[in-house]
């Protein structure tokens, strides 16, 4: 593979409708080369849940350290290209640690390594930003304490990264205890962190918000991605699967269907470039469209998997057929930075602040 | 065209600037103009239909340069431009009339001398608008034509009607219609206004008896008609924006997309966490919508064909009965109530009947989802018994 952003861009804005068309054929080449189906199944199956060679692979690319400042060894590119290179992601279902890698490093673009992808860091969200509910990691002077949960990639970090309302805080991986969950989707693992020791501070909490957006503007792109590529598989099974004579697809029940599920993953697919274009912009209403990207392509995502588990009858329910690989994402993602019914009275929050 | 784009600027704004001086307001795409005068005007000065030639009133423009003239009238909020991309009944005639027939018809219907309507559907040709049994018959000098359409707005103003009619019962249905511009001032001819379920009526059903089309007034080859219909309908979507109607009282309406939000407050029920999540939702798919629409335009610019324009329909519909949902989820029961002194019961009520103007009418959901699912997903099409069969074989009813 010797594909690279040989050249970083002046500023994000700087990178026009070729160069990011290049970066999309870029990671997509990469990705159907090293993140085939069965490599998916291969890195799900192992005990991290991670392929360090893939991983070197995504930084020789320069996608590791996508949105890092260039001065810290990244590309210094914005929400657009994240949006657009995490819809690849979403498509292969890339189980790596992209968007926390993304947050890490934009709430803390010094931390060394990370943006090279020769560290690994996880983010938790405590206080106020914590989405799950669950945690209750504290601030005593310069110690944490507490646990945050659901913390994703966290067993495989070398530091773990607090996203407090008292500020952003860094602490390695061997003075924190990281406990790995049993998670339902396999493609994206959690860990509980419990902190019982110092912490340094390495950025103000003013920077909290806008990277949480970030993240969502990431997984929603994820998701977009992920909802289109599952309506192919579907439609090219609705294809290509006869019965009665006839290829099921050209029965109204499931034609109908898919019909449906285009609107849905073509409406994610606009909600979540939206978001990235106006977080990128710091446009006056990106709260309302970073909430409506969270639950617009969260719920997409999971109708169309849900759906074409469905419509391909029998053979997505076994084990082998990736269709509930991509279920299982999308129920994963529902849940990440709070669910969409969080995201929907956030929404109208935001509607009735701009009124 | 040799015609640098400022000079092109200056002339239709020194134009405008001339003889722009206001016309009474129009809505209705059918029936004759009240703007005509104005639309003549227009007409001879080439500005109507800039992207054809000369010979047809037009000035032979590229598309670019037309889009310079459509902006001047824009600017200013002058009618009559541009209508080579707009005016369904100009673009029919012109592409499939014969010469003489354009000559006479084509001016006339640019500057709306000509009242016209559509005479497709009939009460057994609906979605299956291919089964019409309209017979056209052939006589001397034209044709006899006996048949009943339906859903025709503007029938009682039109002075022509676009009409698919059989002329072949011995081949398979989409090889014997013939398409027509049918006179409506004539014996023959009668239209009766339909009662809609919203109680208001836009709507006619078209008796014809016996009524009379002259040689010239057939577009298209005999029994062709099927095609010329394709041509017209593309143009019609083309054209065709949002047909649904806003609230019917008007009374102190909430505009834009977060107008359900204010229409909540307005009752009251916004501290309701399902009010909230109900009316967010619908927001969102408005704005989805939008930013669809923006999505598609964006790649048609590029010129990469899009998906996306064939599923404003679809979205509109959910949209339109979701938010008359709301609307009288947020009434409770009040909405029982209708007339004048229950303004928003009756936008409620209206728009819940209303909502089917846009998942029925112009094609229902059920065929809107087979045309994506066949021409944008590809998927197969399903078996058409009746597609190789003479007409005459097929059952009916």
């Amino acid at each position: 593979m010797t594909d690279t952003l040989v050249r970083p861009p002046m500023s994000a804005a700087a990178l026009d409708a070729d160069d990011r068309a290049a970066l999309v054929e870029s990671v997509r080449r990469l990705l159907a080369d090293r993140c085939t189906e069965a490599d998916v199944r291969r890195i799900m199956d192992s005990e991290s849940g991670h392929d360090p060679a893939l991983w070197r692979a995504l930084a020789d690319l320069g996608v590791v350290g996508l949105v890092a400042p260039e001065a810290a060894g990244g590309a210094g590119l914005g929400p657009v290209e994240l949006g657009m290179v995490m819809e690849e992601a979403g498509a292969a279902l890339l189980p790596a640690p992209l968007i926390s890698t993304a947050l890490a490093t934009t709430l803390a673009p010094d931390l060394p390594g990370v943006a090279d992808g020769s560290r690994i860091a996880a983010v938790a969200f405590a206080g106020s930003h914590d989405w799950t509910g669950r945690s209750d990691v504290r601030l005593d002077g310069d110690r944490l304490s507490g646990t945050a949960r659901f913390v994703p990639d966290a067993a495989i970090a070398d530091v773990i990264v607090v996203a407090s309302d008292d500020g952003v805080f860094a602490v390695e991986r061997g003075d924190v205890e990281v406990t790995p969950l049993p998670v339902f989707d396999r493609t994206r693992r959690m860990a509980d962190v419990a902190f019982y020791g110092p912490a340094t501070r390495i950025g103000d909490a003013a920077r909290v918000k806008a990277t949480r957006d970030l993240g969502m503007v990431a997984l929603a792109g994820e998701q977009a991605g992920g909802a289109r590529r599952m309506l192919e598989i579907t439609v090219a099974y609705a294809t290509d699967r006869h019965q009665f004579g006839r290829a099921i697809g050209s029965f109204q029940a499931i034609k109908h269907m898919a019909a449906d599920l285009l609107l849905e993953s073509e409406s994610a697919t606009s909600a979540a470039r939206d978001a990235a274009r106006q977080l990128a912009e710091d446009a006056p209403t990106v709260d309302a469209a970073v909430a409506l990207a969270a639950f617009a392509c969260a719920d997409a995502f999971v109708r169309v998997a849900k759906d074409g588990v469905q419509m391909h009858g029998g053979i997505a329910f076994t084990w082998d057929h990736p269709a509930h690989l991509y279920l299982r994402r999308a129920r994963s993602g529902a849940q990440l930075f709070g669910d969409s019914a969080v995201w929907r009275e956030r929404y109208i929050q935001a509607l009735e602040a701009q009124a | 065209m040799s015609m640098s784009d400022e000079a092109l600027r200056g002339e239709v704004e020194a134009w405008l600037a001339a003889h722009w001086k206001g016309v009474p307001a129009h809505s209705e795409s059918f029936g004759r103009d009240p703007r005509s005068e104005w639309l003549a005007k227009v007409r001879d000065a080439g500005w109507a239909v800039p992207r054809w030639s000369s010979e047809w009133q037009g000035r032979g423009l590229s598309n670019d340069q037309a889009k310079i003239v459509e902006r001047a009238f824009a600017k200013v909020g002058a009618p009559g431009a541009g209508q080579d991309r707009s005016n369904l009944w100009a673009n029919t005639a012109l592409a499939h009339a014969t010469d003489s027939f354009k000559r006479e018809i084509v001016p006339q219907l640019l500057a709306g001398e000509v009242g016209m309507c559509l005479l497709y559907s009939e009460p057994g040709a609906g979605s299956d608008l291919a089964a019409v049994r309209t017979r056209a018959d052939k006589v001397d000098g034209g044709w006899r034509v006996t048949g009943q359409k339906v859903w025709t707005s503007g029938a009682r103003v039109a002075d022509y009607g676009m009409l698919i009619a059989r002329t072949d019962w011995d081949v398979p249905k989409h090889r014997g219609i013939s398409f027509f511009f049918l006179p409506m001032k004539q014996q023959g001819v009668e239209v009766r206004p339909l009662r809609q379920i919203t109680d208001e009526a836009h709507f006619n059903e078209v008796f014809i008896d016996n009524a009379f089309i002259p040689e010239e007034n057939l577009l298209g080859p005999l029994n062709g008609g099927w095609g010329v219909l394709q041509t017209a309908l593309a143009y019609e979507r083309s054209v065709m924006g949002d047909g649904a109607r806003g609230p019917r009282s008007g009374a102190d309406e909430p505009k834009g997309d977060t107008a359900l939000l204010a229409l909540a407050r307005e009752a009251g029920r916004l501290d309701d966490a399902v009010v909230r999540q109900d009316v967010a939702q619908v927001i969102a798919w408005r704005v989805l919508n939008k930013l669809n629409t923006a999505r598609a335009k964006a790649e048609l610019a590029q010129g990469t064909s899009s998906p996306i324009m064939s599923l404003g329909k679809l979205a509109m519909s959910r949209i339109l009965h979701e938010e008359a949902r709301v609307r009288t989820m947020l009434l409770g029961p009040e909405s029982l109530l209708e007339g004048p002194d229950h303004p928003r019961a009756e936008d409620a009520n209206f728009l819940s009947l209303n909502a089917y103007f846009t998942s029925i009418g112009g094609g229902t959901d059920q065929i809107q989802r087979n045309i994506i699912g066949e021409r944008v997903l590809s998927l197969p099409k399903e078996p058409e018994i009746d597609r190789t069969i003479p007409f005459r074989e097929v059952r009916a009813g």
